[in-house]
């Protein structure tokens, strides 16, 4: 044993020198770069075709608070920028060759973008984010638009405040806010003329809202005229809607009021008369991003619609194209297809198309009926199309986005940029799937990597109960293939083609019929992702492609809607159990009327097939109600049998699956289990441990408190986390340089809580054991200032794996400490042994936790000053536990790097070390953890917001896979101590054959030789 | 001083030699023939007392060499490699060879009353040869044990250890 581990420790010495190699990359890692799923429900953030000179790009904002800009031509990201959480993205509005956004609380931040490169051109704070006025939705109230020919912008904010800025400097050069603050009228569009710009808006008026405009000078911000227009509408969002037609100068609003549609025409006096126009029932104003060219949709409360124009000569709005079949629709509504989702698209000539997109249940296909105003002599051509959008797989259209072009006479070639529920953006050419993104896999919740089997390289006969005749006739068929399989075993013994640990972890010959195998060390394994999107990915981590994916059914909850918020993840059944894998997802079912209910999802982990055999493959997955109501804690019981322990919110225990012989299993380990989970008890807050009681036979087992630990007054819970790996423990101490042991306290019940106490402005770290509450390790840190709100502010990450806890903090305060008195990031390193020197031991792993030896214990622990915030810290996990463990950590400044065990030993000496420290390899303590660049394992990749980092172990007990993920994805593998079980890569195989092979030769050809000598000495000489 | 001359094939009672007819041309020497009844009674004795002299000397014999022993592992140094696991082989090894082939070794310095094979014969000499061989054994495990090569400390016996299961589990 401490042969193997001074070898693994010798080994790690050198990992001073272990780098990425610049030959490795993209071989053992792969990287998605995601934007995340676009926020459809906006208009100004919602995607769109965007033509800047002759490049043609998409422009989105997303759910994940990045605006992004895709090639259309094949879907990659061309850029992105990641807002802070904080700072909420609240659209984007292009220019010729900027894109301006308006982020955080009534759009306190302005950005400019160069369109092509997505550069930051400039950066300026509108107002403080915390006066900004909340509006519901966020974009409301909010609006830029460039001026006509310079780069000057007109940025309307908190819906109050117009103020006119240079766009290279970002110099205000004048604003106007209205004397109101906003209170009574809110503007929400600025419409820029030669004369005046418009700030149009509503005003607060009985039961709905009354349209107000506003006219200010261009130049000089000065308020022109102030006026409401007597009107009612109910929803200044759908029903109010600003066009102009090819002369700016003459712009007009829409709006609907009472279920009529009246126009106001925009003088800078405002003097004109509002005019109704003809009909009535009308439902909709749909903004199709084409008011600069006069062009929306406006629907009718029958479901029909039509495209209306603003006339070019006399300014007022009029109907051009009465889309076919709508008014068919509404008879058999349900049946014949959905509601229509409506596009508007430009092409590079500048002329307006408008689009309507619904999905046919007749046909089953998407259908799109494009129309382009201007062809026929200015009559209008429709053209009509079918799609084949797979409903099934990506649920329904949410958003669409058109760009069009007419390239000779009579033909509209269209691209569609679809987004789906499910959060996958499709870009489709007329009928034909261009590109796909599933941009889901951004809000990816819970992962976990699975172990997938072995090919069956040949299927065995079953010769179980056959007699000896039948036996060997059986294996003398078998044996004919022997001369076949010595030959190749032959050839791979003299070629020595064997699989490299650096290769790409592709199996040798795998064809797709044979489904996925494992490659020769185990680094090919199932990534199940579920996503918050109601879709679950199989990905394969040799190259992140996805193998399958389920859309995840909503249940009974189909008819009226919601979403399924997955919350655990469990492998139920591995590899080493036989069989393909399977996984268990848990997820609570948010119904649109508040219900919720626990569902669970039992999947075959290579194909995502339903277990339970009740949904085919092609159809979407339907869970399986196990709680009917929220689930409190779910857990994987890990005993001859895997089994899924639930707790709804009365504790009452739900196993899954629910059969004679997994409650039997449960029975007999239930009187061992226990758990904590955080309570309330009047103001002040509780971590209760847990103990399940045998379950009888006419009720569900409730489980009943045994401990609690009562924090103090205003200290809550932040989080409570389980060890990050239950892996095996390969040695239970640490041998030192003179060969005595530190025993490390090896505790499987340990758990980590983290607290905040805002009021007393520090965080707290507790490690207890979930079956007496006996706190082992507590530690307060000083919360950051920087949060705001109860509990925030405390940024603590940790991770305890067998004795050994790290935590990350922010240390604002200088205390005078050990790690240099500076202000940063602290990373602390505690390990925990038996007794009270070397040698002691009160063999704490098979411990009784009432013992009361449990506090004979030690803490070594040290302080160092950490180079960046963090994200996710998790340690690495081997098969074994032999090699050595790094901590892997997502850094804030978008990448993953690992930091060696070595270097956050708290055993380093203060001093210089001594030959036996030295023997041992530590080295003396600097404050300051080495960053060597380096151990970046993500070298130049932008992995982005990662929030989760998952290990798992490769059949290689050295290497270890590492999975990150957050808005990117990003998959590598490490070898903390180095390759030491795999020849390296350098080993001459060749040059060892052939010296064997000539030493054979030289003796086959010698000992005649010697022998003939020998014989002639004997006979002459004696 | 003829008489003086080393001829221990004469002395030895058990010499395979002695009987052999000296080859043709050659006559066992006369003067000794002359004296060898005189005085084989008194060389007798003083070649028991020359070999027990003798005896003695080879029995501290290992004792001797330590110093010698001492150095060379001196000069080989603390660290595990060929050369100084050599030495120390030998020095670990030569003993036990050494006690094994101990009557064979003194057989030459038994007096001629006694059996030259027998453990009795040379009993003095024979036990500070076993302790000097022991002595070089000593040295040779104090070798190891500074080599870090004897498994004295808990942490040579830790991968033993072995821990049951825990009486309890977390469901955490």
């Amino acid at each position: 044993m401490r042969l193997l581990a001074s070898a693994v420790s010798f080994l790690s010495l050198f990992a001073g020198t272990w780098a990425l190699h610049e030959s490795d990359v993209g071989v053992v890692d792969w990287h998605k770069h995601l934007v995340g799923v676009p926020l459809s429900g906006l208009v100004s953030a919602a995607p769109s075709f965007h033509r800047s000179g002759d490049k043609s790009l998409i422009l989105t904002a997303t759910a994940n608070n990045v605006l992004a800009a895709l090639e259309p031509e094949d879907g990659s990201v061309l850029w992105r920028y990641i807002f802070d959480p904080e700072d909420r993205i609240i659209g984007y509005f292009k220019g010729d060759n900027v894109v301006a956004t308006l982020s955080a609380p009534g759009g306190a931040t302005l950005r400019t973008f160069d369109t092509i490169t997505g550069d930051l051109l400039l950066e300026k704070r509108m107002h403080a984010p915390e006066t900004g006025a909340l509006s519901e939705p966020a974009h409301f109230g909010k609006d830029v638009v460039f001026a006509l020919n310079s780069t000057d912008l007109y940025v309307l904010t908190n819906g109050c405040t117009v103020t006119k800025l240079n766009g290279t400097t970002g110099e205000v050069m004048w604003s106007w806010s209205s004397e109101d603050r906003g209170t009574k009228v809110i503007s929400s569009k600025l419409i820029l003329t030669p004369d005046a710009l418009y700030a149009v808006g509503v005003g607060q008026s009985t039961a709905s809202y009354a349209l107000h405009v506003r006219t200010l000078s261009p130049t000089t911000g000065e308020l022109i005229k102030d006026n409401g227009i007597s009107s009612s509408i109910i929803d200044p969002l759908t029903q109010l809607i600003t066009l102009s037609s090819s002369d700016p100068s003459k712009p007009i609003v829409l709006w609907l009021d009472k279920g009529t549609l009246r126009y106001f025409a925009l003088t800078p006096t405002l003097n004109e008369k509002p005019r109704l126009m003809k009909g009535a029932g009308f439902a909709q104003l749909v903004n199709l991003g084409l008011n600069h060219l006069g062009h929306a949709v406006i629907t009718r409360e029958d479901g029909s619609s039509f495209v209306v124009k603003v006339d070019e000569e006399s300014g007022y709005p009029r109907s051009i194209w009465e889309y076919q079949d709508s008014l068919i629709r509404t008879k058999a509504k349900s049946d014949d297809h959905t509601d229509s989702t409506f596009a508007g698209g430009v092409d590079s000539l500048g002329r307006p198309f408008v689009a309507r997109i619904f999905w046919s249940h007749k046909m089953g296909k998407g259908s799109a009926d494009v129309f382009a105003g201007h062809l026929v002599e200015g009559q209008g051509l429709a053209s009509g199309y079918f799609f084949p959008f797979d409903t099934i797989n990506h649920g329904i259209i949410a958003h669409a986005a058109l760009d069009s072009e007419n390239p000779a006479g009579w033909t509209i070639h269209s691209r569609l940029l679809i987004t789906t529920t499910t959060g996958s953006v499709q870009l489709w050419e007329q009928s034909g799937l261009k590109w796909a993104r599933e941009e889901s896999l951004a809000t990816t919740v819970i992962a976990e990597l699975v172990e997938i089997p072995e090919k069956v390289a040949s299927e065995i006969g079953s010769g179980v109960g056959d007699g000896f005749i039948a036996r060997l006739t059986r294996q003398i068929a078998d044996a004919q293939d022997f001369p076949q399989y010595l030959f190749h075993f032959v050839k791979r013994f003299v070629t020595g083609s064997y699989a490299s640990a650096t290769d790409a972890a592709l199996p040798t010959s795998s064809s797709p019929s044979e489904g996925m195998t494992r490659d020769t060390f185990g680094f090919r394994q199932i990534i199940v992702a579920a996503t918050v999107y109601g879709k679950v990915f199989g990905l394969d981590s040799s190259n992140g492609d996805i193998v399958w994916s389920r859309v995840l059914g909503l249940g009974w909850a189909e008819e009226i809607g919601g979403m399924i918020q997955p919350v655990k993840l469990f492998v139920v059944k591995t590899v080493s159990d036989g069989g393909d894998p399977e996984v268990v997802l848990v997820g609570q079912r948010r119904a649109s009327n508040s219900l919720v209910d626990t569902v669970v999802f039992h999947m075959n982990a290579l194909t995502g097939a339903d277990i339970t055999g009740t949904s085919v493959d092609t159809a979407i997955l339907e869970g399986q109600d196990i709680i009917q109501g929220p689930l409190v804690n779910g857990f994987l019981l890990n005993a001859e049998k895997r089994v899924v322990v639930l707790l709804d919110e009365f504790l009452q225990v739900y196993l899954y699956p629910d059969t004679p012989e997994t409650r039997e299993v449960f029975t007999a380990a239930s009187p061992q289990l226990s758990f904590p989970l955080r309570g309330n008890v009047e103001t002040r807050q509780r971590i209760i441990g847990h103990k399940i009681p045998p379950p009888d036979s006419n009720h569900r087992p409730v489980a009943y408190p045994i401990w609690s630990l009562t924090l103090p007054d205003g200290e809550t819970v932040q989080a409570l986390l389980p060890q990050a790996a239950h892996g095996p423990v390969a040695s239970v101490g640490k041998v030192l340089g003179n060969r005595t042991t530190l025993y490390k306290y090896l505790n499987p019940r340990l758990f980590v809580a983290l607290t905040a106490v805002p009021t007393r402005g520090v965080c707290g770290v507790y490690v207890a054991d979930t079956a007496k509450g006996t706190v082992l390790y507590h530690a307060e840190v000083k919360a950051t200032s920087s949060g705001k709100g109860a509990g925030s502010g405390c940024d603590v990450k940790a991770m305890l794996v067998e004795n050994w806890l790290v935590y990350h903090y922010y240390e604002n305060e200088v205390a005078g400490g050990t790690v240099g008195d500076t202000v940063g990031y602290r990373m602390v390193s505690v390990e925990f042994y038996e007794g009270q020197k070397t040698d002691q031991k009160i063999e704490s792993s098979d411990l009784s936790p009432y013992s009361n030896d449990t506090l004979n214990f030690q803490i070594l622990e040290k302080a160092y000053v950490f180079p960046y915030a963090i994200t996710a810290l998790v340690p690495t996990t081997t098969k074994f536990g032999i090699t050595s463990k790094d901590i892997i950590v997502a850094t804030a400044n978008h990448r993953i790097q690992s930091f060696p065990r070595r270097v956050l030993d708290p055993r380093r000496p203060n001093r210089k070390v001594t030959s036996e420290e030295a023997e041992e390899y530590l080295f003396t303590y600097d404050p300051l953890l080495p960053n060597d660049p380096r151990r970046v394992l993500s070298h130049n990749y932008d992995v982005a917001n990662v929030h989760h980092i998952i290990t798992s172990p490769a059949l290689l007990e050295s290497t270890s896979l590492v999975f990150a993920y957050g808005l990117d994805m990003f998959l590598t593998r490490v070898a903390p101590s180095n390759t030491f079980d795999v020849l390296s890569e350098n080993f001459n195989k060749a040059q060892l054959v052939i010296t064997i092979t000539g030493l054979l030769v030289a003796i086959l050809i010698t000992r005649p030789m010697v022998q003939r000598k020998k014989l002639r000495e004997k006979w002459y000489q004696s | 001083m003829p008489q003086t001359s080393l001829d221990y094939s004469s002395l030895e009672s058990s010499s395979k030699w002695k009987n052999l007819p000296p080859p043709p041309g050659f006559t066992k020497s006369s003067s000794s023939l002359k004296t060898q009844s005189k005085k084989s009674a008194v060389s007798t004795a003083s070649y028991d007392a020359l070999k027990e002299k003798r005896a003695w000397d080879a029995a501290i014999g290992p004792a001797k060499s330590l110093p010698m022993q001492a150095f060379m592992l001196y000069m080989s140094g603390g660290g595990v490699q060929v050369f100084s696991i050599g030495i120390v082989f030998m020095l670990l090894l030569s003993p036990f060879k050494n006690i094994a082939g101990m009557n064979e070794a003194f057989a030459q310095y038994a007096p001629t009353s006694k059996p030259s094979n027998s453990i009795a014969t040379l009993p003095l000499q024979k036990i500070v040869y076993i302790l000097c061989n022991l002595l070089t054994l000593g040295v040779g495990l104090w070798k190891c044990r500074s080599m870090g090569l004897l498994p004295t400390g808990t942490g040579d016996w830790l991968a033993f250890e072995t821990r049951g299961v825990a009486p309890e589990i977390s469901l955490f």
